[in-house]
């Protein structure tokens, strides 16, 4: 790298020269430049999922809906699309007579016999009166022998459920309700 | 203060939250719609509480909820026995529908349009299923009408709601 000056210039101007010419060296630091710290916009979004967290708490523990509640499945015989068996004898309804005795009591007897105190004892003499040698029932009625329900119109529903649910559990499988009119 | 293994200084960890607040944003919104939902079809009364319950969870079907809706009641109720209240209804309700206790006409209608858009099996026999609902208190004369409009309807398939066994304490229950 020659750096030749101009013969007619003077001093002054070859200073200029050398100052502002093509030939300058910028000299690199041989340490590293800092970075330049760039400020990152950022969201602080803790409070929200805060909030959020709640409101989620809040929506999963108000919506257990309807809380404990199951179903026991019926089939009404009074329904469309049920064909009368006529191949076997007629068979003798097997009646659940509950009568309202006060305000929230009910009187349960099996075709006229009874008292039966509870709907536990209804459950029982209702497996008594089942006939099913597999599970060692020596009663009359079959299981599929017609169980008819027949609450008086005051009776509680709560008790029509509970008589219904005693069949359900001694296995029968015809269980039908009467109406109100026919007891 | 720069590390010995990261030159450019110290990293702040940072958790990536967007998918999470997505994910719980969605959560949110599904249960405040359903939760309207459910609280629409299911009316508030005290289902019948039963001794050595046989009731199981109604699974997936078809399902049309009636409800025999029990007179409006505080929360008094609860705290002594459900059946110490009157047994008169207060409304029939048909899905969304409500109707008057008398009106087994308008019941059987809604049931029977109900049927007609819901599913059939092979032989066209529809497998709509009904869930009646009926407070513990009614009288059986307020409910056998709601189940002969049921069957008259053309539905023989139905389930009676009552408490889950281990459920059997009203008291202690949400007053659904």
């Amino acid at each position: 790298m020659s750096r030749d000056t101009p013969s007619n210039l003077t001093a002054d101007d070859a200073d200029f020269v050398f100052a502002t010419g093509p030939q300058v060296v910028h000299h690199r630091s041989v340490r590293k430049r800092r970075p330049v710290r760039t400020t990152r916009m950022q969201l602080n979004l803790t409070s929200m999922i805060d909030v959020i967290f709640l409101l989620l708490i809040y929506f999963v523990v108000t919506a257990s809906f309807t809380v404990g509640e199951g179903v026991i499945t019926a089939r009404l015989p009074a329904g469309t699309g049920m064909v009368p068996r006529d191949t076997r004898p007629p068979e003798r309804p097997l009646n659940v007579v509950l009568k309202s005795t006060g305000f929230a009591d009910c009187f349960i007897a099996i075709d006229g016999a009874g008292p039966i105190n509870n709907f536990g004892e209804l459950a029982g003499t209702l497996i008594a009166l089942q006939y099913d040698p597999p599970q060692g029932r020596s009663g009359v009625y079959r299981p599929d022998n017609p169980v008819l329900i027949r609450p008086d119109g005051q009776v509680r529903w709560q008790h029509v459920v509970n008589a219904f649910n005693a069949t359900v559990k001694a296995r029968y499988s015809n269980v039908a309700f009467a109406t109100t009119g026919s007891s | 203060m720069a590390s010995q293994v990261f030159k450019k200084g110290p990293v702040t960890p940072q958790m990536n939250l967007t998918p999470l607040i997505d994910v719980v944003f969605l959560l949110i919104v599904f249960f405040m719609l359903v939760s309207n939902i459910i609280a629409e079809e299911a009316v508030e009364m005290v289902v019948p509480r039963l001794d050595d319950p046989k009731t199981s969870e109604l699974g997936e079907v078809h399902r049309i909820t009636v409800n025999v809706a029990p007179q409006p009641y505080s929360a008094d109720r609860l705290r002594g026995n459900p059946l110490d209240f009157a047994g008169e209804a207060y409304e029939v309700k048909v899905g969304l529908q409500s109707f008057a206790i008398d009106d087994m006409a308008g019941v059987i209608a809604a049931l029977e349009d109900a049927v007609a858009k819901g599913p059939t099996d092979k032989q066209g026999n529809s497998t709509v299923e009904v869930v009646l609902r009926a407070d513990a208190a009614l009288y059986y004369d307020a409910v056998q009408p709601v189940m002969q409009a049921i069957t008259q309807a053309g539905i023989g398939k139905v389930n009676l709601a009552a408490f889950l066994p281990g459920h059997g304490q009203p008291n202690a229950q949400d007053k659904r």
